[in-house]
């Protein structure tokens, strides 16, 4: 099923979590995405990719798990809130 | 903790791995980047075809790319584990065998996009929404508006 925005509504594709979106917002964001377009991909990248430590989560160098619902449940149980990488802030 | 990906890095990566034949879609925001969208993230994220044989040259590779497994992690690697973070490598890298919110690889691979092999922003989107965490809710509503745009732009 197609993703869309209608009336300045930000549907997925389940039709729910949304969010209201001023009209602004979406043609500041497409603004941007034509600033962006006008760059080479390599520049792009050069200001994409950040590092910055996340406590916990950078504090293993391997880690592995036998499905995504085990990850999700060990981020939930170990990372601090404020990563967002659980489900409830 | 890795160093930050880059663009050459995102060159050796699809280099290496095409050169083993490793079958894999760039995907999540890291993805979503190389489509053009606008943002930032810490890591890159690849979803990998789940057969003993692309395992085993994934391993290969990833040795090659500089990242150091031992025996028991790179078995894990060639038998496909679900998820596997790396952080042991010249830069941060997930590996996703099943992500959430994509039924198989064939139908991904299928929709792929060209600029190195990375899944269709609905596939990434679909994957985000499906995963449901905090951090995937923020970026949705912004990764929409850049499909509609993206698909505006390519027509």
């Amino acid at each position: 099923m197609a993703v869309s925005i209608l009336g300045g509504v930000v549907a997925n594709r389940q039709g729910c979590e949304t969010r209201p979106m001023a009209q602004d917002e979406l043609h500041d964001w497409d603004a941007e995405f034509e600033a962006a377009a006008r760059r080479p991909l390599r520049t792009r990248m050069r200001y994409a990719f950040v590092r910055t430590y996340k406590p916990v989560l950078d504090d293993a160098t391997y880690r592995s798990f036998d499905s995504l619902a085990e990850y999700r449940a060990w981020c939930e149980a170990n990372l601090p809130s404020w990563l967002g990488y659980g489900r409830a802030v | 903790m890795g160093a930050r990906f880059d663009y050459a890095q995102a060159e050796e990566i699809r280099d290496v791995f095409a050169r083993h034949g490793v079958r894999y879609l760039f995907l999540g925001k890291s993805g979503a980047i190389l489509l053009g969208f606008p943002d930032t993230t810490q890591d890159a994220d690849v979803f990998v075809e789940r057969t003993m044989a692309n395992g085993l040259a994934l391993v290969a590779t990833l040795r090659k790319l500089g990242f150091t497994l031992t025996d028991a992690e790179a078995a894990e690697v060639a038998r496909g584990k679900v998820f596997v973070q790396l952080k042991n490598g010249p830069f941060d890298l997930d590996l996703v065998f099943a992500p959430d919110g994509i039924e198989t690889f064939a139908d991904a691979w299928r929709r792929r996009v060209e600029v190195a092999p990375v899944c269709h922003l609905d596939d990434i989107i679909a994957s985000k929404a499906a995963a449901n965490r905090v951090r995937d809710r923020e970026v949705l509503p912004r990764l929409r508006a850049f499909r509609e745009y993206w698909v505006r732009r390519s027509c």
